[in-house]
Protein backbone atom coordinates (compact mmCIF):
# COMPACT_ATOMS: atom_id res chain seq x y z
CA UNK A 1 0.00 0.00 0.00
CA UNK A 2 0.90 3.67 -0.37
CA UNK A 3 3.13 5.21 2.27
CA UNK A 4 1.68 8.06 4.28
CA UNK A 5 3.85 11.01 5.18
CA UNK A 6 3.28 13.24 8.18
CA UNK A 7 5.21 16.49 8.25
CA UNK A 8 5.06 18.37 11.51
CA UNK A 9 5.68 22.01 12.27
CA UNK A 10 8.62 21.64 14.65
CA UNK A 11 8.16 25.11 16.14
CA UNK A 12 4.60 24.19 17.15
CA UNK A 13 4.56 20.38 17.37
CA UNK A 14 1.05 18.89 17.17
CA UNK A 15 1.23 16.45 20.10
CA UNK A 16 -2.14 14.81 19.31
CA UNK A 17 -1.07 13.99 15.75
CA UNK A 18 2.36 12.75 16.92
CA UNK A 19 0.77 10.51 19.55
CA UNK A 20 -1.70 9.08 17.05
CA UNK A 21 1.15 8.49 14.59
CA UNK A 22 3.05 6.56 17.30
CA UNK A 23 -0.02 4.45 18.03
CA UNK A 24 -0.65 3.46 14.41
CA UNK A 25 2.94 3.06 13.21
CA UNK A 26 2.93 -0.73 13.63
CA UNK A 27 -0.25 -1.03 11.50
CA UNK A 28 0.23 1.72 8.94
CA UNK A 29 3.11 2.55 6.61
CA UNK A 30 3.76 6.04 7.92
CA UNK A 31 6.84 8.28 8.00
CA UNK A 32 7.12 11.35 10.21
CA UNK A 33 9.43 14.26 9.50
CA UNK A 34 9.96 17.77 10.78
CA UNK A 35 9.22 20.72 8.56
CA UNK A 36 7.50 24.09 8.45
CA UNK A 37 3.81 23.16 8.35
CA UNK A 38 1.85 20.31 9.85
CA UNK A 39 0.40 18.19 7.05
CA UNK A 40 -0.56 14.57 6.44
CA UNK A 41 0.16 13.72 2.84
CA UNK A 42 -2.15 10.88 1.74
CA UNK A 43 -1.76 11.31 -2.02
CA UNK A 44 -1.12 14.11 -4.47
CA UNK A 45 -4.83 14.89 -4.39
CA UNK A 46 -5.47 14.40 -0.67
CA UNK A 47 -3.80 16.17 2.24
CA UNK A 48 -5.06 16.97 5.72
CA UNK A 49 -3.62 19.88 7.66
CA UNK A 50 -5.69 20.25 10.83
CA UNK A 51 -4.92 17.99 13.76
CA UNK A 52 -8.43 16.59 14.18
CA UNK A 53 -8.57 15.51 10.52
CA UNK A 54 -5.09 13.99 10.70
CA UNK A 55 -5.93 11.96 13.80
CA UNK A 56 -9.33 10.91 12.40
CA UNK A 57 -7.76 9.69 9.18
CA UNK A 58 -4.99 7.76 10.95
CA UNK A 59 -7.55 6.14 13.29
CA UNK A 60 -9.68 5.13 10.29
CA UNK A 61 -6.85 3.48 8.36
CA UNK A 62 -5.95 1.39 11.43
CA UNK A 63 -9.47 0.24 12.41
CA UNK A 64 -8.23 -2.80 14.38
CA UNK A 65 -6.75 -0.47 17.02
CA UNK A 66 -10.20 0.88 17.88
CA UNK A 67 -8.90 4.44 18.24
CA UNK A 68 -12.21 5.82 16.94
CA UNK A 69 -14.28 3.69 19.35
CA UNK A 70 -15.93 0.33 18.79
CA UNK A 71 -19.50 1.39 17.92
CA UNK A 72 -21.36 4.50 16.78
CA UNK A 73 -22.04 5.68 20.32
CA UNK A 74 -18.34 5.56 21.18
CA UNK A 75 -17.53 7.27 17.86
CA UNK A 76 -19.84 10.10 18.87
CA UNK A 77 -18.20 10.40 22.27
CA UNK A 78 -14.81 10.58 20.53
CA UNK A 79 -16.15 13.40 18.31
CA UNK A 80 -17.34 15.19 21.44
CA UNK A 81 -13.88 15.06 23.06
CA UNK A 82 -12.07 16.05 19.85
CA UNK A 83 -14.11 19.26 19.69
CA UNK A 84 -13.77 19.69 23.46
CA UNK A 85 -9.97 19.59 23.22
CA UNK A 86 -9.88 22.00 20.27
CA UNK A 87 -12.43 24.43 21.69
CA UNK A 88 -12.07 24.35 25.46
CA UNK A 89 -8.48 23.29 26.13
CA UNK A 90 -6.44 24.86 23.32
CA UNK A 91 -5.75 28.58 23.40
CA UNK A 92 -7.71 29.14 26.62
CA UNK A 93 -6.05 30.71 29.65
CA UNK A 94 -8.62 29.78 32.32
CA UNK A 95 -9.25 26.06 32.09
CA UNK A 96 -11.08 25.58 35.38
CA UNK A 97 -14.53 24.79 33.94
CA UNK A 98 -13.07 22.48 31.27
CA UNK A 99 -10.91 20.69 33.84
CA UNK A 100 -13.93 20.35 36.14
CA UNK A 101 -15.95 18.75 33.32
CA UNK A 102 -13.09 16.37 32.55
CA UNK A 103 -12.71 15.39 36.20
CA UNK A 104 -16.42 14.60 36.41
CA UNK A 105 -16.34 12.54 33.21
CA UNK A 106 -13.37 10.51 34.49
CA UNK A 107 -14.79 9.82 37.97
CA UNK A 108 -15.89 6.30 37.01
CA UNK A 109 -13.72 5.72 33.98
CA UNK A 110 -10.21 4.51 33.21
CA UNK A 111 -10.34 5.90 29.66
CA UNK A 112 -12.50 8.77 28.38
CA UNK A 113 -14.44 6.51 25.99
CA UNK A 114 -15.10 2.77 26.24
CA UNK A 115 -12.58 0.41 27.78
CA UNK A 116 -9.43 1.17 25.86
CA UNK A 117 -7.44 4.11 24.58
CA UNK A 118 -9.09 6.24 21.86
CA UNK A 119 -8.46 9.51 20.04
CA UNK A 120 -10.35 11.16 22.90
CA UNK A 121 -7.58 10.23 25.35
CA UNK A 122 -4.84 11.13 22.87
CA UNK A 123 -6.17 14.58 21.97
CA UNK A 124 -7.24 15.62 25.47
CA UNK A 125 -3.96 14.37 26.96
CA UNK A 126 -2.00 16.20 24.24
CA UNK A 127 -3.90 19.44 24.81
CA UNK A 128 -3.25 19.26 28.56
CA UNK A 129 0.40 18.33 28.08
CA UNK A 130 0.84 21.32 25.79
CA UNK A 131 -1.18 23.78 27.82
CA UNK A 132 -2.97 23.07 31.07
CA UNK A 133 -0.81 20.53 32.86
CA UNK A 134 0.24 23.03 35.50
CA UNK A 135 -3.38 24.01 36.22
CA UNK A 136 -4.45 20.42 36.85
CA UNK A 137 -3.81 20.25 40.61
CA UNK A 138 -4.41 16.77 42.10
CA UNK A 139 -6.41 18.05 45.08
CA UNK A 140 -8.86 19.91 42.81
CA UNK A 141 -9.10 17.33 40.01
CA UNK A 142 -8.27 13.91 41.50
CA UNK A 143 -9.82 11.77 38.72
CA UNK A 144 -8.32 13.84 35.94
CA UNK A 145 -4.87 13.62 37.56
CA UNK A 146 -5.14 9.86 38.04
CA UNK A 147 -6.01 9.46 34.35
CA UNK A 148 -3.31 11.91 33.24
CA UNK A 149 -0.54 10.19 35.24
CA UNK A 150 -1.73 6.73 34.19
CA UNK A 151 -1.43 7.67 30.49
CA UNK A 152 1.78 9.66 30.99
CA UNK A 153 3.52 6.58 32.38
CA UNK A 154 2.79 4.50 29.28
CA UNK A 155 4.56 4.26 25.95
CA UNK A 156 4.04 6.10 23.59
CA UNK A 157 2.74 8.91 25.86
CA UNK A 158 5.99 8.92 27.82
CA UNK A 159 8.21 8.96 24.73
CA UNK A 160 6.18 11.60 22.88
CA UNK A 161 6.00 13.61 26.10
CA UNK A 162 9.71 13.58 26.75
CA UNK A 163 10.66 14.17 23.13
CA UNK A 164 8.20 16.95 22.26
CA UNK A 165 6.67 18.44 25.37
CA UNK A 166 10.07 19.67 26.60
CA UNK A 167 10.45 21.35 23.21
CA UNK A 168 7.07 23.05 23.64
CA UNK A 169 7.97 24.42 27.07
CA UNK A 170 11.27 25.71 25.68
CA UNK A 171 9.40 27.47 22.86
CA UNK A 172 6.89 28.93 25.32
CA UNK A 173 9.68 30.20 27.57
CA UNK A 174 11.30 31.98 24.61
CA UNK A 175 7.94 33.49 23.59
CA UNK A 176 7.44 34.88 27.10
CA UNK A 177 10.87 36.53 27.09
CA UNK A 178 10.17 38.30 23.81
CA UNK B 1 -37.64 8.09 -0.99
CA UNK B 2 -34.45 8.84 0.90
CA UNK B 3 -31.27 9.89 -0.88
CA UNK B 4 -29.33 7.53 1.37
CA UNK B 5 -29.35 3.85 0.46
CA UNK B 6 -27.45 2.47 3.44
CA UNK B 7 -29.19 -0.36 5.26
CA UNK B 8 -29.48 0.94 8.78
CA UNK B 9 -30.88 -1.29 11.49
CA UNK B 10 -31.19 0.28 14.93
CA UNK B 11 -30.44 -2.95 16.80
CA UNK B 12 -27.18 -3.46 14.96
CA UNK B 13 -26.23 0.23 15.29
CA UNK B 14 -27.18 0.78 18.91
CA UNK B 15 -27.23 -2.66 20.47
CA UNK B 16 -30.27 -4.70 21.32
CA UNK B 17 -33.50 -2.86 22.07
CA UNK B 18 -34.32 -3.34 25.74
CA UNK B 19 -37.96 -2.37 25.46
CA UNK B 20 -37.81 1.31 26.36
CA UNK B 21 -38.05 3.90 23.61
CA UNK B 22 -34.63 5.08 22.49
CA UNK B 23 -35.03 8.76 23.13
CA UNK B 24 -32.67 11.39 21.70
CA UNK B 25 -32.97 14.45 23.95
CA UNK B 26 -31.52 17.70 22.61
CA UNK B 27 -31.18 20.94 24.60
CA UNK B 28 -30.83 23.89 22.24
CA UNK B 29 -30.90 27.65 22.57
CA UNK B 30 -33.76 29.38 20.69
CA UNK B 31 -31.25 32.14 19.85
CA UNK B 32 -29.39 29.69 17.63
CA UNK B 33 -31.77 27.04 16.20
CA UNK B 34 -29.83 23.91 15.13
CA UNK B 35 -30.87 23.94 11.47
CA UNK B 36 -28.84 20.92 10.40
CA UNK B 37 -30.38 18.78 13.15
CA UNK B 38 -33.82 19.64 11.77
CA UNK B 39 -32.76 18.45 8.31
CA UNK B 40 -31.45 15.22 9.83
CA UNK B 41 -34.66 14.83 11.82
CA UNK B 42 -36.60 14.97 8.54
CA UNK B 43 -34.31 12.31 7.07
CA UNK B 44 -34.67 10.10 10.15
CA UNK B 45 -38.46 10.36 9.85
CA UNK B 46 -38.22 8.90 6.33
CA UNK B 47 -36.29 5.93 7.67
CA UNK B 48 -37.79 5.23 11.10
CA UNK B 49 -40.95 5.66 13.10
CA UNK B 50 -39.94 8.73 15.10
CA UNK B 51 -41.87 10.12 18.06
CA UNK B 52 -40.95 13.82 17.87
CA UNK B 53 -41.74 16.42 20.48
CA UNK B 54 -40.77 20.01 21.27
CA UNK B 55 -40.68 21.42 24.79
CA UNK B 56 -39.78 24.78 26.29
CA UNK B 57 -37.63 24.77 29.41
CA UNK B 58 -38.42 27.21 32.23
CA UNK B 59 -35.09 28.99 31.59
CA UNK B 60 -36.57 30.39 28.36
CA UNK B 61 -39.54 32.76 28.33
CA UNK B 62 -41.03 33.30 24.87
CA UNK B 63 -40.26 31.06 21.93
CA UNK B 64 -41.41 32.10 18.41
CA UNK B 65 -44.14 29.82 16.97
CA UNK B 66 -41.95 28.45 14.10
CA UNK B 67 -39.61 26.99 16.71
CA UNK B 68 -42.49 25.20 18.42
CA UNK B 69 -43.64 23.55 15.20
CA UNK B 70 -40.18 22.88 13.74
CA UNK B 71 -40.48 19.09 14.09
CA UNK B 72 -43.82 18.96 12.30
CA UNK B 73 -47.31 18.34 13.67
CA UNK B 74 -47.81 16.52 16.96
CA UNK B 75 -48.41 12.78 16.61
CA UNK B 76 -51.98 11.59 17.17
CA UNK B 77 -50.88 8.35 18.79
CA UNK B 78 -48.03 9.82 20.83
CA UNK B 79 -49.39 8.08 23.94
CA UNK B 80 -48.44 4.72 22.44
CA UNK B 81 -44.68 4.98 22.75
CA UNK B 82 -44.20 1.33 21.76
CA UNK B 83 -45.33 2.17 18.22
CA UNK B 84 -42.15 4.15 17.67
CA UNK B 85 -38.52 3.14 17.04
CA UNK B 86 -36.92 6.41 18.09
CA UNK B 87 -37.80 9.38 20.24
CA UNK B 88 -36.62 12.85 19.18
CA UNK B 89 -37.17 15.37 21.97
CA UNK B 90 -36.09 18.94 21.36
CA UNK B 91 -36.03 21.22 24.41
CA UNK B 92 -35.58 24.96 23.90
CA UNK B 93 -33.39 25.88 26.81
CA UNK B 94 -30.98 28.63 27.82
CA UNK B 95 -27.77 26.68 27.11
CA UNK B 96 -24.46 28.14 25.95
CA UNK B 97 -23.69 25.04 23.89
CA UNK B 98 -26.11 22.63 22.26
CA UNK B 99 -26.22 19.33 24.12
CA UNK B 100 -27.57 15.85 23.40
CA UNK B 101 -28.35 13.21 25.99
CA UNK B 102 -28.84 9.67 24.77
CA UNK B 103 -28.32 6.40 26.60
CA UNK B 104 -26.81 8.28 29.53
CA UNK B 105 -25.90 5.03 31.32
CA UNK B 106 -23.01 4.47 28.94
CA UNK B 107 -22.60 7.66 26.96
CA UNK B 108 -21.42 11.08 28.13
CA UNK B 109 -23.60 14.07 27.16
CA UNK B 110 -22.55 15.15 23.66
CA UNK B 111 -21.84 18.85 23.17
CA UNK B 112 -21.86 20.72 19.88
CA UNK B 113 -24.38 20.80 17.07
CA UNK B 114 -21.95 19.19 14.61
CA UNK B 115 -21.21 16.22 16.86
CA UNK B 116 -24.91 15.57 17.35
CA UNK B 117 -25.30 15.87 13.57
CA UNK B 118 -22.61 13.22 13.12
CA UNK B 119 -24.50 10.94 15.51
CA UNK B 120 -27.84 11.38 13.71
CA UNK B 121 -26.15 10.82 10.35
CA UNK B 122 -24.69 7.52 11.60
CA UNK B 123 -28.24 6.47 12.51
CA UNK B 124 -29.03 6.77 8.81
CA UNK B 125 -26.23 4.30 8.06
CA UNK B 126 -24.92 6.64 5.39
CA UNK B 127 -21.40 7.40 6.58
CA UNK B 128 -18.78 7.01 3.83
CA UNK B 129 -16.84 3.75 4.28
CA UNK B 130 -13.72 5.09 2.60
CA UNK B 131 -11.37 6.71 5.18
CA UNK B 132 -10.49 9.60 2.85
CA UNK B 133 -14.13 10.49 2.10
CA UNK B 134 -15.15 10.09 5.75
CA UNK B 135 -12.31 12.38 6.90
CA UNK B 136 -12.98 14.95 4.17
CA UNK B 137 -16.58 14.99 5.38
CA UNK B 138 -15.47 15.65 8.96
CA UNK B 139 -13.02 18.28 7.77
CA UNK B 140 -15.79 20.25 5.98
CA UNK B 141 -17.97 19.98 9.08
CA UNK B 142 -15.17 21.32 11.31
CA UNK B 143 -14.56 24.14 8.83
CA UNK B 144 -18.23 25.12 9.04
CA UNK B 145 -18.21 25.01 12.83
CA UNK B 146 -14.92 26.73 13.57
CA UNK B 147 -14.62 29.17 10.68
CA UNK B 148 -18.07 29.83 9.26
CA UNK B 149 -20.02 29.99 12.47
CA UNK B 150 -17.42 31.37 14.87
CA UNK B 151 -14.90 33.06 12.60
CA UNK B 152 -14.77 36.70 11.58
CA UNK B 153 -15.82 38.10 8.20
CA UNK B 154 -12.41 37.35 6.61
CA UNK B 155 -12.57 33.71 7.69
CA UNK B 156 -16.16 33.43 6.45
CA UNK B 157 -15.18 34.83 3.07
CA UNK B 158 -12.29 32.35 2.87
CA UNK B 159 -14.62 29.43 3.59
CA UNK B 160 -17.06 30.61 0.93
CA UNK B 161 -14.18 30.73 -1.56
CA UNK B 162 -13.08 27.18 -0.74
CA UNK B 163 -16.69 25.93 -0.88
CA UNK B 164 -17.03 27.64 -4.26
CA UNK B 165 -13.85 26.00 -5.56
CA UNK B 166 -14.90 22.53 -4.35
CA UNK B 167 -18.40 22.96 -5.81
CA UNK B 168 -16.89 24.00 -9.14
CA UNK B 169 -15.33 20.53 -9.36
CA UNK B 170 -18.35 18.45 -8.36
CA UNK B 171 -22.05 18.68 -7.57
CA UNK B 172 -21.60 17.96 -3.86
CA UNK B 173 -18.76 18.59 -1.43
CA UNK B 174 -17.57 14.99 -1.46
CA UNK B 175 -18.09 14.47 -5.18
CA UNK B 176 -21.10 12.69 -6.60
CA UNK B 177 -22.66 11.77 -3.25
CA UNK B 178 -24.75 14.11 -1.11
CA UNK B 179 -23.48 13.83 2.47
CA UNK B 180 -23.49 15.32 5.93
CA UNK B 181 -20.81 17.78 4.74
CA UNK B 182 -23.45 19.34 2.44
CA UNK B 183 -26.10 19.38 5.15
CA UNK B 184 -23.93 21.05 7.79
CA UNK B 185 -22.15 23.51 5.48
CA UNK B 186 -25.39 24.54 3.72
CA UNK B 187 -27.16 25.13 7.03
CA UNK B 188 -24.28 27.19 8.42
CA UNK B 189 -24.11 29.25 5.20
CA UNK B 190 -27.88 29.82 5.39
CA UNK B 191 -27.63 30.80 9.04
CA UNK B 192 -24.78 33.24 8.33
CA UNK B 193 -27.12 35.02 5.86
CA UNK B 194 -25.98 36.97 2.77
CA UNK B 195 -26.72 33.98 0.59
CA UNK B 196 -27.65 36.21 -2.34
CA UNK B 197 -24.11 37.59 -2.38
CA UNK B 198 -22.54 34.10 -2.13
CA UNK B 199 -20.34 32.92 -5.02
CA UNK B 200 -22.12 31.35 -7.98
CA UNK B 201 -21.31 27.67 -7.32
CA UNK B 202 -22.38 28.06 -3.70
CA UNK B 203 -25.70 29.55 -4.79
CA UNK B 204 -26.30 26.74 -7.28
CA UNK B 205 -25.49 24.17 -4.58
CA UNK B 206 -27.85 25.80 -2.05
CA UNK B 207 -30.56 25.56 -4.73
CA UNK B 208 -29.76 21.85 -5.26
CA UNK B 209 -29.98 21.26 -1.51
CA UNK B 210 -33.34 23.03 -1.44
CA UNK B 211 -34.55 20.94 -4.38
CA UNK B 212 -33.94 17.72 -2.45
CA UNK B 213 -36.76 18.75 -0.12
CA UNK B 214 -34.97 17.88 3.11
CA UNK B 215 -34.30 21.54 3.85
CA UNK B 216 -37.99 22.56 3.79
CA UNK B 217 -38.05 22.65 7.59
CA UNK B 218 -35.17 25.14 7.67
CA UNK B 219 -36.56 28.02 5.61
CA UNK B 220 -39.42 29.03 7.94
CA UNK B 221 -36.81 29.57 10.67
CA UNK B 222 -34.61 31.88 8.61
CA UNK B 223 -37.05 34.81 8.52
Amino acid sequence: DMALNLTINSSNPPLGALLTAEHVKGSVNLSVEEGKDTMLHVSDKVQFSDVNSITRYLARVAPALGLYGSNMMEQTEVDHWLEFSARRLCGQSDLSSALGDLDKALALRTFLVGHSVTLADLCVWAALKGNGESQAKPNSYPHLCRWFLFLSSQVPFSSVGSKWASKISAIKATEKKQ
Amino acid sequence: ESVFRGTADLDSLLGKDLGALRDIVINASPACPPLCLLVLHALLCQRYQVLSSVHVHSSVSAVPPPLLSCLGPRHIDSHARQHFQLGFTLIWKDVSELQMKFNTQSMCPIEGEANVARFLFRLLGAEPQDPVAATQMDCWIDTAVFQLSEGGSKERAAVLRSLNAALGRSAWLLGQEFSLADIVCACYVLRAGQTTSAPVNVQRWLKSCQNLGHFDCVYPLLQ
